[in-house]
């Protein structure tokens, strides 16, 4: 999705709330955290199909490239 | 694909608890950054995008309060002719749970022909182990490398490439493209002419 002006109001309050609450790291992990078991959990359903461990490897060498 | 409710983190919860209330009242999508992220993208969003069908003002009140009810707010504003009114010129508004600022809903009513099609063809991804409706892996490609085009988003683009490669229909994706020329290339050069 293109990003709109309602975009920058959203990295605004974040970073006041950041500056305003110490606890934002802790809530900040956790998000993160989430999104990379989700991706993950993915690599773990991909191994389970055929050709799936094969993709897998593929996908490793075009991060590589990257 | 189903999994055990403790396999869910706090995002899995978020997504499906909004999806819940929003599958009552519109069609929706999930596009962007969180498709990436659920395909095994190593790479953060700030939040999950979503598109839902152009519902009229009553269902939207309806809708909102449903998701009050549920434990979300939106961020910009409390009164629901404000928020349908942010929607309805083309901005985005943001939900989040009540007094949380992560993780965060991004919502736009589809805008276009292109947005409908995305609503007409959107898919459940399986291997992404989330009971969700994506907008298709065509379309995603063709949205990545046609109109975002950044870096990140034409890696994003190979990686679903790589990943779906015996069942994406190419023909789909120059069709995709093709309207994605005509309908928002095209609108961005106007808005550019403009300034």
């Amino acid at each position: 999705m293109t990003r709109d002006k309602s975009h920058m109001e959203q990295v605004e309050r974040w970073a006041e709330y950041v500056k305003n609450n110490p606890d934002w790291k802790k809530k900040h992990t956790e998000f993160i955290n989430a999104q990379i078991e989700i991706a993950n959990r993915f690599y773990k359903n991909l191994a389970k199909t055929p050709e799936g461990r094969e993709k897998i490897k593929e996908l490793r060498e075009l991060k590589m490239k990257n | 694909m189903k999994r055990e409710i403790s396999d869910k983190n706090i995002l899995d919860k978020f997504v499906d608890d909004f999806v819940k209330v929003i599958d009552k009242y519109a069609k929706y999508i999930i596009v962007s950054g969180f498709v990436a992220i659920a395909h095994g993208r190593s790479r953060g969003t700030e939040d999950i995008d979503m598109i839902i069908e152009k519902i009229p003002i009553e269902n939207f009140i309806n809708l909102n309060n449903a998701l009050m009810n549920a434990g979300f707010e939106c961020i910009q504003s409390s009164e629901p002719l404000t928020i349908y009114d942010y929607l309805t010129h083309s901005t985005s508004i943001r939900y989040t749970r009540k007094g949380e600022f992560l993780p965060e809903m991004e919502l736009k009513f589809a805008k276009d022909s292109l947005d409908e099609l995305q609503l007409a063809t959107r898919i459940k991804l399986p291997l992404t182990g989330l009971d969700v409706y994506f907008s298709s892996i065509e379309m995603n490609i063709a949205f990545k490398e046609e109109l975002l085009k950044s870096d990140k988003d034409i890696e994003d683009a190979r990686h679903l490439r790589m990943i779906y490669k015996d069942s994406i229909n190419e023909y789909e994706i120059i069709k995709i493209k093709k309207q994605i020329g005509q309908l928002r290339l095209r609108e961005a050069k106007k808005y550019e002419k403009n300034f």
